[in-house]
């Protein structure tokens, strides 16, 4: 656990093609800070996390972690970096078995790194050998929140990690999160689940139309000023 | 398109002025390479609309030249001669027509399986040419053949092949239009969608590859008198694979592209093989650029030039003045799942599940990840079979039937990602949901199902005004309003059963407040039956005085939404949250 | 005996290297989703290296390693100018591939001419088997292949490669965002498939006419021993080629080449039918 590893986002502004989505977004994520990016749909918050993963191209300004320039690099190179990202969509890989999500990347088959999330969640533990294609919404997020915990990465983006899954279940995330930062490690979340985002935000931004127009330290009443801010 | 039908009809004039403008001889080299030029088109009809690729349709070329053939050679009399043409033409169908629908009810989306079948059955076919000589000829072919009665095959059979190629292009033109060739797009964009719909789509593509093989057997019926001879060359792989090149060069989605690239490619290149020896290596070349930079062939950078050409014959916006009636079965729906069971390796997804609905209105199923409630769903709609069980609805049973037999049978789906059909226009994609279940194959080849309408139609009209700008592509919607323009498709299609797989997924609040209006409003007046699963309690609460709770694959209690809330057995499993 | 003892060892030989033109496929179309209607070119571009081994006088197994040299050159030009910019594309690559099929078997055919050639049968060294007199370069060929086969298992067994192929190509983005360097791992897959189609057609020169157009027969063969073995596993795979190469050489020998063909079609379409997965079903 060497040096710090911020994520420095400075005036980002990217899309698709020729067409803007995100303008001119500026973030921090400190070592072991939890930030949230909330807002309607479609104002360009899956863009955003894309852009830092390096899943599409951006327009202009930076993206650093550390002192890397990561607009520099392969958008595959991220992970052995230290940056994981879990998807909003096709969020596994469904015609490999849930064992084989949680190893490909590893050289070894072993589901040892697994067992405190194991612990947690229980099914995924049952369903190992299953295709992961046949799993239900709930259980492929469950599937790859676990999967891109157990990567040792200094930063973990998530973009809508609870979605579809229940209550019971999006705590034990919320306390595997909280635990992941107390190691030093930051998280960069994107959430609809204000509930989720008031429990563990040390900082939050809303964005509408691609720009950032309100952030907020975290802590009690973030739900109720959050939800200010989305109401139309 | 209107300036397309422009650019169509004087690419035919020209043709015709072709013996005019050269001479009757070049004419009558041309001549074969428009019959070529009509295969393409077939195969443009599979390929560019329909989304598989036929590789062997010289089989029923060389079906279609050696039949007719034949019945030129006996020197019968006219009646046997069309007699002969009809079984020229016929045949090819038929066998095309068996082989698809073969291959096709197997698999979705058969892509290489189907080509390389068709590939296979043309090498089969060009051995048979070969060894079977007593009625082949063999391997020199089938000589003698005399010319078509009534015409001089070096002046006047060129017209003859002309008004075939009209003729073929006619149809084909209209088969496009035609509610058949939007179904056979849809189900290239979408083909498990197209089946909850109640649509054959094995069927569809079936009588598509039909088709092409009837123009094929039809070009290949004019060429005996053409060339007077046919050899096995003409049923091979080589002349199929040509076909393909010079159909994908000339444009496979147009419908003259195949014609131009026959004549451009397949013309020149017998011209200038001999001037130049390596003009194969250079055609093979040409090919894979075309395919891998313009996919849309020669034909459009002719289109591109159209654009400066008067466009006649436009249509006026369109008018749904057909009230169609598609209300269906009286009487509530039955429905009742008896110890279904679904394993999937170790895993019970669906463990002895037991439920009846028998009122009308909306009954919601929630239970925690992984409780089996979609997987309920899959086995209803034939997405998945039971390996137990008796699901029944109306007293038919429904376990292991294919999924646009269930869909027929009044049960409608809308899966949890919208799903709609990216490339076709929003009016189009209601039309489909409005043809489900009343589309006959006859009234799929007549243009009237394009003006249907029902109340229904206007109620949703008003409910997600959107739609009424009807003529972007579904594809460029936002996410919220292709999720409310799948539910309206859903609904379109008046089933009594309507299965709604987390409706508000993906929506915002307000996006969710108007769903829930919606599916309250449309289920109160059509009178049907929801089935709804949900996540957010704020939705379940609202619309449904029927709760099921799933848990492990089974049932853990049924009732009203106050009997679940305080059910201990409930509480323990499953708390429940909302956004 | 003697007889039965050399076709059944023919037999072997042949089901083996059809094994090795299929698990090429395997790679490429089961794996990678690239149905490459050029594997057969491959096949036959090895068949000519043995061509040109003799004619410069050099050993015969000195043709594997300019298989395998040829064959990888091609395939990495291919996949870098064609094939990686098709992977989202199916229908492109079937036609691309296609496109370049006729390229290689035009290019062939102006440097060799059309007719057909055949490769010098006498080699040195005949080796004793079950009473039958059969050539050692067959034996060595044939150990060769076995121990191939086997090594490959075992390493399947153990290595993720095969789940990094098949994520990468059912979800490109996330294998990227797990770690997986997608371009590289492609590109290498598809050479490795091309590579086995080559080093097959070295080993079936000696048993064929070589010619330009040799090499559909090989893509339909393969295909079809895709459909009968399954595409998920190296014993469906061996289970195909005994099948498909059992009942061509069976009916062809009752009747003629084409009742084999027909034999093996109509198999096929069956298999296609009712055991859409194959013979061996994926884990």
């Amino acid at each position: 656990m060497m040096g710090s590893h911020s994520l420095a986002i400075n005036k980002l502004s990217g899309g698709y093609g020729d067409i803007t989505v995100i303008r001119d977004v500026s973030l921090t994520v400190e070592p072991g800070k939890v930030v949230f990016v909330t807002g309607r749909n479609g104002v360009g918050k899956t863009t955003l996390i894309k852009l830092i993963a390096g899943q599409l191209a951006t327009q202009s300004g930076d993206i650093l972690f550390g002192e890397r320039d990561m607009r520099a690099e392969p958008s595959h190179a991220r992970r052995a970096i230290g940056i994981g990202y879990a998807p909003q969509e096709s969020v596994v890989f469904d015609d490999l078995s849930v064992r084989e999500n949680l190893t490909l990347q590893y050289r070894d088959r072993d589901l040892a790194r697994y067992e405190a999330l194991f612990a947690s969640f229980p099914r995924l533990k049952e369903r190992r050998a299953q295709r992961a294609g046949t799993l239900s919404g709930g259980e492929k997020k469950i599937l790859s929140f676990c999967r891109a915990v157990a990567e040792d990465t200094r930063l973990v983006m998530l973009d809508e990690p609870t979605e579809g899954v229940q209550p019971e279940n999006i705590e034990r995330m919320a306390t595997h999160v909280a635990t992941e930062a107390g190691r030093g490690r930051g998280f960069l979340i994107v959430e609809q689940n204000l509930g989720f985002a008031e429990r563990l935000a040390d900082h939050a931004h809303v964005l509408d139309h691609g720009a950032c127009v309100y952030d907020s330290p975290g802590g009690p009443g973030l739900r109720t000023r959050l939800a200010e801010k989305l109401a139309l | 398109m209107a300036s397309s039908r422009a650019i169509n009809v004087l690419f035919l004039i020209g043709l015709l002025l072709v013996p005019f403008l050269w001479d009757s001889f070049v004419a009558y080299q041309l001549g074969l390479f428009l019959l070529y030029g009509m295969v393409g088109q077939g195969i443009g009809l599979c390929w560019g609309r329909a989304g598989f690729l036929p590789l062997g349709q010289a089989l029923f070329f060389g079906v279609g030249a050696y039949v007719f053939g034949s019945a030129l050679k006996l020197e019968a009399g006219s009646l046997f001669l069309i007699a002969g043409l009809l079984a020229a033409i016929l045949l090819p169908a038929l066998i095309a027509f068996v082989v698809g629908f073969l291959v096709f009810i197997r698999q979705i989306g058969s892509g290489p399986y189907f080509s390389l079948i068709t590939l296979a059955l043309t090498m089969l076919g060009f051995q048979l040419a070969n060894s079977m000589d007593w009625l082949t000829g063999g391997f020199n072919g089938m000589t003698g053949i005399p010319a078509l009665p009534g015409t001089d095959t070096y002046e006047t059979l060129y017209y003859v092949i002309w008004a075939a190629l009209v003729l073929v292009s006619g149809v084909l033109a209209y088969v496009g239009t035609a509610p058949f060739g939007q179904l056979l797009g849809a189900t290239a964009q979408n083909e498990e969608r197209l089946q909850y719909f109640g649509f054959n789509t094995a069927l569809l593509k079936a009588i598509a590859f039909a088709i092409s093989a009837a123009v094929a057997g039809l070009a290949g019926a004019l060429f005996a008198p053409h060339q007077g001879i046919v050899t096995p060359q003409s049923v091979g792989f080589l002349l199929s694979a040509e076909i393909v090149v010079w159909t994908a060069v000339g444009g496979r989605a147009s419908l003259m592209g195949p014609v131009l690239g026959a004549i451009l490619i397949g013309f020149m290149a017998s011209e200038l093989r001999d001037s130049f020896q390596y003009w194969e290596v250079l055609i093979a070349l040409v090919f894979v650029i075309v395919v891998i930079r313009f996919p849309g062939g020669l034909w459009s950078l002719v289109e591109g030039l159209a654009h400066r050409l008067p466009s006649f014959g436009a249509k006026g916006a369109r008018r749904r003045d057909i009230e169609t009636d598609k209300s269906r079965a009286n009487g509530p729906v039955r429905l009742a799942f008896e110890d279904v069971e679904l394993v999937l390796g170790p895993v019970r997804i669906l463990d002895k599940l037991s439920f009846r609905i028998e009122t009308p209105g909306v009954h919601s199923i929630i239970g925690p990840n992984g409780a089996g409630k979609t997987s309920a769903f899959n086995v209803l709609t034939g997405r998945l079979k039971p390996t137990a069980g008796r699901i029944e609805y109306s007293g038919a049973p429904v376990g292991g039937l294919s999924r646009h037999r269930i869909a027929r049978m009044g049960i409608a789906r809308k899966l949890q990602i919208p799903s709609v059909f990216p490339d076709l226009s929003v009016d189009r994609n209601v039309d489909i949901a409005l043809w489900a279940g009343d589309l006959t194959l006859t009234k799929m080849f007549t243009l009237r199902p394009f003006r249907w309408s029902t109340p229904l139609l206007n109620e949703m009209y008003d409910i997600f005004p959107f739609l009424e700008d009807g003529r972007q592509p579904a594809g460029s919607l936002s996410l919220g309003q292709r999720q409310k323009l799948d539910f309206a498709m859903t609904c379109l299609t008046q089933s009594p059963l309507l299965l709604l797989d987390e409706p508000c997924a993906g929506l915002s609040s307000s996006e969710t407040g108007e769903m829930i209006d919606a599916i309250e409003r449309i289920v109160g007046t059509t009178g049907s039956t929801a089935i709804i699963i949900e996540h957010d309690m704020q939705v379940v609460e609202r619309l449904s005085n029927h709760v099921l709770v799933l848990n492990q694959g089974a049932l853990l209690a049924n009732g009203a939404m106050e009997e679940i809330r305080s059910d201990p057995a409930v509480q323990a499993v499953y708390g429940g949250g909302s956004k | 005996m003697e007889l039965v003892a050399l076709q059944g060892l023919n037999f072997v030989y042949i089901s083996l290297t059809l094994a090795l033109v299929a698990l090429g496929l395997a790679v490429v179309f089961g794996l990678l989703g690239v149905m490459n209607m050029a594997h057969g070119e491959f096949v036959m571009l090895g068949a000519y290296s043995v061509l040109v081994v003799q004619n410069a006088g050099l050993p015969f197994l000195a043709a594997l390693p300019l298989a395998l040299a040829v064959c990888a050159a091609v395939g990495w030009l291919l996949e870098f100018f064609v094939i990686r910019h098709l992977y989202r594309r199916p229908f492109d690559t079937l036609l691309a591939t296609w496109g370049l099929a006729i390229l290689m078997r035009e290019i062939v055919e102006a440097v060799f001419g059309r007719d057909y050639k055949s490769v010098n049968q006498s080699l040195p060294g005949t080796v004793e088997v079950l009473g039958a007199v059969y050539p050692a370069y067959r034996v060595v060929l044939m150990a060769l292949m076995v121990a191939f086969f086997a090594g490959l298992f075992l390493w399947y067994r153990r290595s993720n490669t095969g789940a990094r192929i098949k994520a990468m190509v059912s979800n490109p983005a996330l294998a990227t965002a797990v770690g997986v360097n997608t371009a590289v791992l492609a590109r290498g897959a598809f050479i490795f498939g091309v590579c086995m189609a080559g080093l097959a057609g070295v080993a079936l020169a000696p048993l064929v006419r070589v010619e330009p157009y040799m090499g559909i027969d090989y893509l339909l063969s393969s295909f079809f021993i895709l459909v009968v073995g399954g595409l998920g596993s190296l014993a469906g795979l061996l289970v195909g080629s005994t099948v498909i190469g059992g009942s061509d050489a069976i009916v062809s020998a009752i009747t003629s080449k084409t009742g084999g063909y027909m034999t093996v079609l109509i198999i096929s379409i069956l298999f296609l039918w009712l055991r859409p997965n194959g013979i061996v079903s994926r884990d």
